[in-house]
């Protein structure tokens, strides 16, 4: 058992005079990540993930809290005697050093003899598809075989932990891909836990085992991908998850009512009189066809079709229902006869709508 | 395309010649002259009496030539020791009254050396440290110091702390850090500095001659009495002495810091 445990670390930065608004300061963190486990911090850019992360490493040092490796107490450990390996968002090699030493380096630093970390270092090397590359300067390597070097560098020591920030966010579209692909067969392979720093959603979900959502300093939400997908706490979440259709309303004797009353239904009785605020994934609304029977624990709306895009296989149908464009994303089969100004039946599965606090 | 660009280099070159390079023509000229008078343009009679003077044992310029790179090494070695850490605090580092510690740093720059040697002197004379090789290694440390400090503030200007964070999650303690990671990136600067510094001490009259008292002898305290009225052609050969040593030195250091890179390359092609 060698989890990692963050035991309400805090950071608070003090306002300067210089600048205008006010102090950052990073909330209360507790979070535990397991063994193993790939654990990504999705968050805009500037919500402390960063802050959390150098703050785990020990880079910066935390107002108070804790950190734990198994049993190991970590919070007055120095940096570089946590044995953790951390991948920065530029590769950061050491320009004056081979590929090869470069790797090495953390064994060195461990005074392993040199025979055997050029041979881990080579085999690392292999391992991140740059075999024959080791006798090579930095500069002469692409940025993505920098990235690769530098994901060697940090895992040839079997760190406990690996942080990585934001790392591919440097490298274009399809290296991005690439890159995502071979950390996850790694990261499989080697068993490595993972902290990921990330504010590409797509990233988080194609890598992590859990996701934690921050935003201003704050931890929002943690878990599964699927799980704060389809059931994001509040607004914010919601809206960082790309959830656009975010419908304001009041929650009273079992009834939903929207602002501008567009939208009225029965509710589950379960659901309080706080959670006013509707979020309808895009994928979950369908289109109903003349001959279908209604089905039971759906609810039912007519709308006019704004306009559609079409988007990677699919078609984003914005509907006008009230005052509300819903964004719906509908099969090419589904799109095909819908044009603009045309009135549109749509449903929702019941279960499928979420509703959170205002 | 191609001849105005040669053009422009040829005329570069022969001014450079007539700036640099002039300058020596009658000054070897006059080294082996014996007797050059107003107004012939070129000496009545050649003589090595000067060389002969100039390179003899009795006259001492050997044990001055020591004592000159004997004191602009000590300085150097003293002001990379103190340069890198004070560079490293005022790069990295925002504390209140840094512009009063860069002042003091740079004034000697722009304070004409001779005042402040004035009040050494006297703290000196009562020190014991006049006379001495160490007093004045001492006192060649604040006209040196400065070009040090700037030449090792902008390499650390483009060391990223990112890169010492990176070695540091990599296992790399202190002075590992420092040794693999900050130092490569300094060592032009370093170059840079040291270079200045031994060229500056290794200049030094006035500083040398108040605190050595006539005691420590380097050459410029052996070649002024020379210029100033005594014999012409031996002042023309301790000239001549004095630049060729400057520039052996800096020839010297170029090599090897090159030595350095080659080796550095060459063991990692091997390895």
């Amino acid at each position: 058992m060698s989890d990692l445990r963050i035991i309400n670390i805090e950071k608070q930065y003090p306002q300067t005079k210089q600048q205008k608004d006010p102090a950052f300061s990073l909330q209360p963190v507790a979070l535990t990540i397991k063994e193993g486990e790939f654990f990504s911090l999705l968050g805009p850019s500037g919500c402390g993930k960063t802050t959390l992360l150098k703050l785990i490493a020990g880079l910066i040092p935390a107002d108070n809290g804790e950190i734990w490796v198994g049993d190991d107490h970590l919070t007055a450990v120095a940096p570089e005697a946590r044995r953790f390996a951390m991948v920065f968002q530029q590769s950061l090699l050491f320009p004056h050093m081979t590929v090869e030493d470069n790797v090495a380096f953390g064994l060195k630093m461990q005074k392993i003899s040199k025979r055997e970390r050029l041979a881990d270092a080579q085999s690392m090397l292999e391992h991140v598809g740059l075999g024959g590359y080791g006798s090579r300067f930095p500069d002469e390597l692409s940025g993505g075989q920098q990235q690769r070097v530098a994901l060697a560098r940090a895992l040839v020591a079997k760190p406990r932990l690996l942080l990585m920030d934001e790392p591919f966010s440097a490298l274009d579209p399809s290296l991005r891909e690439e890159m995502r692909e071979l950390l996850r067969s790694v990261q499989k392979e080697f068993h490595v836990t993972v902290l990921f720093v990330t504010h590409d959603r797509e990233e988080a979900f194609y890598l992590s085992d859990r996701i934690g959502v921050m935003s201003e300093g704050r931890l929002l939400q943690i878990g599964k991908p699927k799980e704060i997908y389809e059931q994001p706490v509040n607004v914010e979440v919601a809206s960082f998850l790309g959830l656009k259709n975010i419908i304001r309303g009041t929650v009273a004797n079992n009834h939903f009512i929207s602002n501008d009353q567009s939208f009225e239904f029965p509710i589950q009785s379960s659901i309080q009189t706080s959670q006013s605020v509707l979020i309808i994934r895009p994928e979950t609304i369908r289109p109903v066809s003349e001959n279908m029977v209604e089905i039971l624990g759906c609810v039912y709306f007519k709308g006019v079709i704004h306009h559609k895009i079409f988007s990677h296989g699919y078609y984003s149908v914005k509907v006008r229902i009230g005052e509300h464009l819903l964004i719906c994303n509908f099969t090419s089969q589904e799109a095909e006869k819908m044009n603009p100004e045309q009135p549109i039946d749509l449903m929702i599965n019941s279960e499928d709508m979420r509703f959170v606090n205002g | 395309m191609r001849s105005p660009r040669r053009l422009l280099n040829s005329i570069l070159f022969l001014l450079l010649f007539i700036v640099i390079g002039l300058p020596f023509v009658p000054l070897i000229l006059s080294s082996v002259s014996f007797g050059w008078q107003w107004p012939n343009v070129l000496p009545d009679s050649f003589s090595f009496r000067a060389w002969e003077y100039v390179l003899a044992d009795s006259s001492g310029t050997w044990s001055a030539v020591g004592t000159s790179l004997l004191v602009a090494f000590i300085v150097t070695a003293v002001n990379l020791l103190l340069a890198v850490p004070a560079a490293n605090a005022l790069v990295r580092n925002s504390f209140r009254g840094k512009w009063l510690m860069e002042a003091i740093i740079f004034a000697p720059i722009v304070i004409p050396p001779f005042v402040a040697v004035m009040g050494i002197h006297l703290t000196f004379l009562r020190l014991g440290l006049t006379e001495t090789i160490l007093g004045v290694v001492l006192a060649h440390i604040s006209p040196t110091l400065p070009y040090m400090v700037r030449a090792i503030m902008i390499s650390y200007n483009t060391l990223s702390v990112d890169w010492e964070n990176q070695a540091r999650m990599l296992g790399a303690g202190p002075i590992s850090r420092f040794v693999h990671v900050v130092l490569p990136h300094l060592l032009p600067g370093i170059a840079a500095g040291a270079s200045l510094s031994i060229l500056i001490s290794l200049s030094q009259y006035l500083i040398t001659f108040i605190i050595g008292s006539g005691q420590v002898v380097t050459l410029p305290i052996l070649l002024f009495p020379f210029i100033s009225g005594g014999d012409p052609a031996i002042a023309s050969a301790f000239s001549l002495l004095y630049a060729g040593i400057a520039v052996l030195t800096l020839l010297g250091m170029d090599l090897a810091l090159k030595k350095y890179y080659q080796n550095k390359k060459a063991a990692t092609a091997k390895g």
